[in-house]
């Protein structure tokens, strides 16, 4: 289980997050929701030492992480990993080598076994054919495959997806909506989405929160979302231009 | 009367303010780098870095130098030795042809174009490569990957960049002597047998060599801690990366010329 406690963070004088606390429980997939800006993204990268609190405790299995210098951090990170927004996968890698890198660092594989484990892992995310091309040479749906792909070679029991379908044409983002319930539903994978995409947050969500100002304005599940009356979350969830949301 | 000194422009920075600013700037640059330094030796000391990437930069940074090398070298003895020209004929001193230019080659002039040469050439990617892959994420993503950007990425290319500019200078210093060696025929009639016998007559000796070594890999140290440190602290996107490149190549430069001083100073 994660569990954020009063998490407090500024930037110079811009306070972003001012005091989130919510639990996520194991094997759901959770939705963390809100405008641009509202510190969504800066959140999840607390849990993995990308970023530090100023104030509040990040609990992951009961341990208190949020205060772990970088070498402590590394074991949480083996257990958490991170899709970013942009992929970040290695430019000088080609996609094989992105896969094959933790695998030899970490699980102590020679080239031939990371080789054939990485071909294995990008034929789950349909980039097999794919497998020597370099990034600079996909569309962001693939390397959003390929960087899913690299992120789950640990097996992580956790994994923070920061806005996965961003970007992608409506039939990659269904792919990768479908990647994320199926690693919930089979292996048992924690998965937190930061998304702005309703699609997938009223398709594949257990739970959702969603960010307003600096705090948590609800959290609950799709069918709390749709009935609350609170005219904020309305506008947000129906994607209305009008209407007293401030971004 | 309040309203009116509110509305005044705000006064513009003075020279003291300057001043103070750019020396800051200076001791953030030198501290950083020095952490840095440490942080690359205790990877460096417990053998913590990536062989392969190691293997990758000394291909990219000394391989890949090699042209350039060859050509600038084998111009700067044939420089070397036009200079000298006149003077060599005035005094008919043909015979010491060999130790000016090797005395010059080896302490000085080997070590120091090849530092620039390289600084240009493998500083600048280096730090365009890493500033890149600050601003696109990719070093939160090897963090996020628990694996450590200073054991990865950081120390391979520090050894990498030592390794070519010290081996790169001792075949820059080789060839300079056999471009000033076939100039010195060319131009003044100095049979290569002439230059050799000046070259090991015992005026020039072991230390000599020794000396351009040792700067070599001062120099290299250096520039490859600016490169890194400037690269990893790019801030603002692409124009932050190029900035980073413009001060590596300018403290590299200033760097270069400061510490040679202080080597053939105390050397």
């Amino acid at each position: 289980m994660i569990s954020f406690r009063n998490v407090k963070k500024s930037f110079g004088p811009k306070s972003v997050l001012k005091g989130v606390s919510f639990d996520v429980q194991d094997g759901e997939v959770f939705f963390i929701i809100g405008a641009s800006g509202v510190g969504k993204s800066v959140l999840i990268k607390h849990l993995i030492g990308l970023l530090y609190p100023d104030d509040g405790e990040i609990y992951l299995d009961g341990e208190e992480v949020s205060r772990f210098d970088e070498a402590r951090m590394y074991p949480v990170r083996k257990k958490c990993a991170m899709v970013f927004q942009h992929s970040t996968l290695f430019d000088s890698m080609s996609c094989i080598e992105n896969v094959m890198l933790p695998l030899k660092k970490h699980k102590g594989m020679t080239d031939k076994e990371a080789r054939a484990d990485a071909l294995q892992r990008l034929t789950q995310v349909h980039m097999r054919e794919f497998a020597d091309r370099f990034p600079s040479e996909l569309g962001d749906g693939m390397r959003k495959r390929v960087a899913i792909a690299r992120a789950l070679t640990l097996d992580p029991s956790y994994v923070l997806f920061d806005e996965p379908t961003t970007s992608l044409d409506p039939v990659s983002a269904r792919r990768v909506d479908h990647l994320i319930r199926e690693l919930s539903d089979t292996v048992g994978v924690t998965s937190i989405v930061v998304s702005h995409d309703l699609v997938s947050i009223f398709s594949i969500a257990d739970r959702i929160v969603m960010l307003y100002q600096g705090q948590v304005k609800l959290l609950g599940t799709k069918a709390d979302f749709r009935s609350t009356p609170d005219p904020i979350i309305q506008q947000f969830i129906n994607g209305r231009a009008e209407g007293p949301m401030e971004t | 009367m309040s309203a009116a000194s509110s509305a005044d422009p705000a006064p513009s920075p003075g020279l003291l303010h300057g001043l103070g600013e750019g020396l800051l700037e200076m001791a953030q640059t030198a501290g950083g780098m020095t952490l840095l330094l440490f942080k690359v030796l205790s990877r460096l000391l417990r053998l913590q870095f990536d062989r392969q990437e190691l293997m990758r930069n000394l291909y990219k940074m000394g391989v890949k130098s090699i042209p350039i090398v060859i050509v600038t070298s084998l111009f700067t003895g044939g420089i070397m030795v036009i200079q000298a020209a006149p003077i060599v004929k005035r005094y008919a001193a043909q015979g010491l042809l060999g130790w000016a230019a090797g005395f010059g080659t080896l302490r000085e002039i080997g070590p120091l174009l090849t530092a620039l040469m390289l600084s240009g050439r493998v500083g600048a990617n280096n730090t365009a490569e890493l500033g890149t892959m600050v601003v696109t994420e990719q070093i939160d993503a090897l963090r996020a990957l628990a694996i450590d950007p200073i054991g990865f990425l950081i120390t391979p290319r520090v050894i990498a960049f030592v390794t070519t500019l010290f081996l790169a200078t001792l075949y820059a210093d080789a060839l300079a002597l056999f471009g000033a060696a076939y100039a010195g025929y060319g131009l003044l009639d100095v049979e290569p047998r002439v230059f050799y016998n000046g070259l090991t007559s015992g005026l020039l000796t072991l230390s000599d060599v020794g000396v351009g070594l040792v700067k070599s890999v001062v120099f290299g140290i250096v520039m490859s801690l600016a490169s890194c440190h400037y690269g990893l602290s790019v801030q603002g996107g692409a124009p932050g990366v190029g900035r980073a490149v413009n001060a590596t190549v300018v403290a590299s430069a200033a760097g270069i010329f400061v510490l040679d001083y202080f080597v053939s100073f105390s050397l």
